[in-house]
């Protein structure tokens, strides 16, 4: 993008600098648009599942109904509790809208297209995503308040040990891809079964850690089954009780770019990215662009994470805590194992 | 080497971001002024509670097993730190690395299994 | 030039949350604080070239040691007001030791511009292509193995230490057993009779 406004006849140094921006705004406008559109869209799938319609009064088959909600959550009031602290109270959302927005800058959507292509980028969303802990924590403590507060420390717990595992999960991926750079672990994806398959998913010592990076992303994200965070019957509405208006919206814009960047990572680390799933040119594959494959591969994963939303029971918490550190800390640490002595057997036996 | 004219977007972005999501969250309380909708009043303010005032303070002590979960959480965070580099040299350092590393984790498994017969995994 | 900006921009903001850890009277923020200072600091380390390490800056302080001590701090139920009372007390032993401190770094730096000790021949690091996780996995897993493996037996007391001070035995407590319900079969928790008309039935 660069180049382009050199070309329109401008200094290079501010040709990068708009360049930059407009990439930013590229990241951030559309994805705030897609968190609006996923949310009717992961509505529309549970009402298909439960035999009901959904949205569909505002706009065309109800498509405008998020919009709708943005703006009555916009004009409403800001209650702020006397007994809160209104400061970390006011910051909470502000830190989770953050954290969801920042991870986005190390996504690759296309071959080279990302906004930064750092060496360390894994470990730049790993590290993103340890802050998101923060929001929860804050807004649980800010509020004041009983249910909040039980919410936060189940969240919080949940959330960093579920870290723990997708920390070893991704050690797997970064064995075999070989580097932490986002383009070069999709990269590494080319031809990965027999130079048929574009996915690292299809390696059967892989598949498994694909399938367990999934579940763990349920849990992260705090979806369905493992949403005790907000299990309504017992903790109102989780740590997000006291907030109203668009601080409250920010936690669910929050909470959906979470979970888009999840799927997009279980695309991207696991399934190959933005790359056809074959490495055959039977049909022209290679020419449709890398980010429409992307976003199908986001566009699936979003409707399994809706699909077990809206059919799997939600987990008791000793079961979650058990499902995190009894069975995948465990299976994870063994995979490295098993990978690791397999690449040093075959890759590097040299 | 450290491209570090990759981190400035991020620098850049940060800005952004936080701007973004501070105006989120104070420009509806301006509007909500402007509208009138902003209408504080002492029942509307107080925590949320199933109908009566709350009897005691939320910031109740809660059960120290969120604190072992910390920990455990923060040592394996470290093992992970430990791995991340290992994960990328396996080529360099070949199979004395690689044996460095499973003793490494021999020893962490060693932990993990004290705390798991010890119980401190379990949630009852 | 915006390198400059940015050091000067993150130093600043260091020391300044760092002086905020110390004088913030609710202890909450006192953490906030010292988390902005902690991701500041991985600023001036990636600045410094230190990419992987500003990284774990932010997972393991930020993202994990921070939570604990949020956890800490949230919990326990201090009458903080009584806490600054001993201020005054300590004034002289805290004088004391922040003198003793200035005064080491004083002569840390005097030592190091006089340059006596030659510790092993510092070099400047070699400038390769290489990124620096790779760079520290070829150092840190060759040469530096048996630190490397204290470093393990370290982490594996202190996980073992963790559990022994804060693990407490819950009595009267009915935990799932999974495996046992798992092996559970229909045969072992049912059975079919066929009870003749007015006779009773034994459970």
């Amino acid at each position: 993008m660069t180049e382009t406004f050199i070309s329109w006849g401008m200094d290079p140094n501010w040709a990068w600098g708009v360049a930059t921006i407009c990439g930013i705004l590229l990241i951030a406008l559309p994805l705030m648009l897609a968190v609006a559109m996923i949310i009717y869209a992961d509505r529309k799938i549970w009402a298909a599942i439960a035999l009901r319609r959904g949205p569909n009064v505002v706009g065309p088959f109800g498509l405008l109904q998020s919009f709708a909600d943005g703006l009555k959550v916009f004009l409403q009031e800001t209650i702020i509790p006397t007994s809160a602290n209104r400061g970390l109270f006011l910051i909470a959302p502000i830190i989770t809208f953050t954290v969801a927005l920042l991870a986005w800058a190390v996504i690759p959507f296309n071959s080279g297209a990302v906004l930064a292509d750092i060496n360390v980028g894994l470990l730049y969303i790993l590290a993103i995503s340890s802050l998101g802990v923060y929001g929860v924590i804050l807004s649980g403590w800010a509020s004041n308040s009983k249910y909040p507060f039980f919410s936060a420390m189940r969240a919080s717990a949940q959330m960093i040990s579920y870290e723990v595992s997708i920390g070893f999960i991704l050690i797997g991926i970064v064995l075999y891809a070989d580097s932490f750079n986002m383009n070069e672990i999709v990269k590494a994806q080319i031809g990965h079964g027999f130079g048929l398959v574009n996915a690292f998913g299809f390696n059967l010592l892989l598949f498994p850690l694909a399938v367990m990076f999934l579940i763990s992303s349920l849990a992260e994200t705090a979806r369905a089954p493992f949403d005790l965070t907000e299990a309504e019957s017992e903790l109102v509405a989780g740590y997000q009780t006291e907030y109203s208006s668009m601080s409250f919206a920010l936690f669910w814009l929050g909470e959906y770019a979470n979970v888009l960047l999840m799927c997009t990572l279980n695309a991207v680390l696991f399934w190959g990215g933005w790359l056809p799933p074959l490495n055959i040119d039977l049909i022209p594959w290679f020419d449709i662009p890398g980010v429409i494959w992307l976003f199908a591969k986001i566009l699936f994963f979003f409707f399994v994470f809706s699909w077990v939303k809206a059919t799997v029971p939600r987990y008791r918490y000793d079961q979650l805590m058990r499902l995190g550190w009894k069975v995948f800390l465990p299976i994870s640490l063994i995979w490295i194992f098993l990978i690791s002595g397999w690449l040093m057997l075959t890759r590097y036996a040299a | 080497m450290v491209d570090l004219t990759q981190y400035l977007p991020i620098l850049i972005f940060l800005v952004i971001a936080v701007g973004l999501s501070s105006a989120f969250v104070f420009l509806p309380m301006g509007v909500a002024r402007l509208t009138g909708a902003h209408k504080p009043e002492p029942a509307k303010l107080t925590e949320y509670e199933c109908g009566f005032p709350a009897f005691e303070d939320a910031r109740s002590q809660f059960d120290v097993r969120f604190y072992l979960v910390a920990i455990l959480f923060i040592i394996f965070d470290l093992e992970a730190a430990f791995l991340f580099p290992w994960a990328v040299s396996l080529e360099e350092i070949g199979w004395a690395g690689w044996a460095t590393m499973m003793i490494f984790l021999a020893e962490l498994t060693l932990g993990l299994v004290y705390a798991w017969k010890k119980g401190a995994l379990d949630w009852e | 030039m915006i390198q400059l900006i940015a050091f000067y921009l993150f130093a600043t903001i260091v020391i300044a949350s760092a002086a905020m850890v110390i004088f913030a009277r609710n202890p909450v923020h006192s953490v906030m604080w010292l988390i902005l200072a902690f991701f500041n600091a991985a600023g001036l380390m990636l600045l410094a070239g230190a990419e992987f390490i500003a990284m774990l800056l932010v997972i393991v302080y930020v993202g994990a040691v921070a939570v604990l001590f949020l956890f800490v701090v949230m919990m326990l139920d201090i009458d903080f007001a009584e806490l600054r009372a001993g201020f005054v007390r300590y004034l002289p032993l805290g004088a004391l030791v922040a003198i003793i401190l200035a005064a080491e770094l004083v002569f840390a730096v005097g030592a190091w511009s006089a340059g006596g000790v030659d510790l092993a021949a510092r070099a400047a690091p070699v400038v390769t292509d290489k990124s620096n996780i790779q760079q520290i996995g070829e150092l840190l897993y060759t040469k530096y193995i048996f630190l490397f493996e204290a470093a393990g037996i370290v982490l594996l007391v202190a996980m073992i230490g963790a559990i022994v001070l804060t693990h407490r035995q819950r009595g009267g407590v009915r935990t799932q057993n999974i495996s046992a319900q798992n092996r559970r079969r229909p045969e072992d928790a049912t059975r079919l009779v066929d009870p003749g008309v007015g006779q009773g039935m034994e459970l």
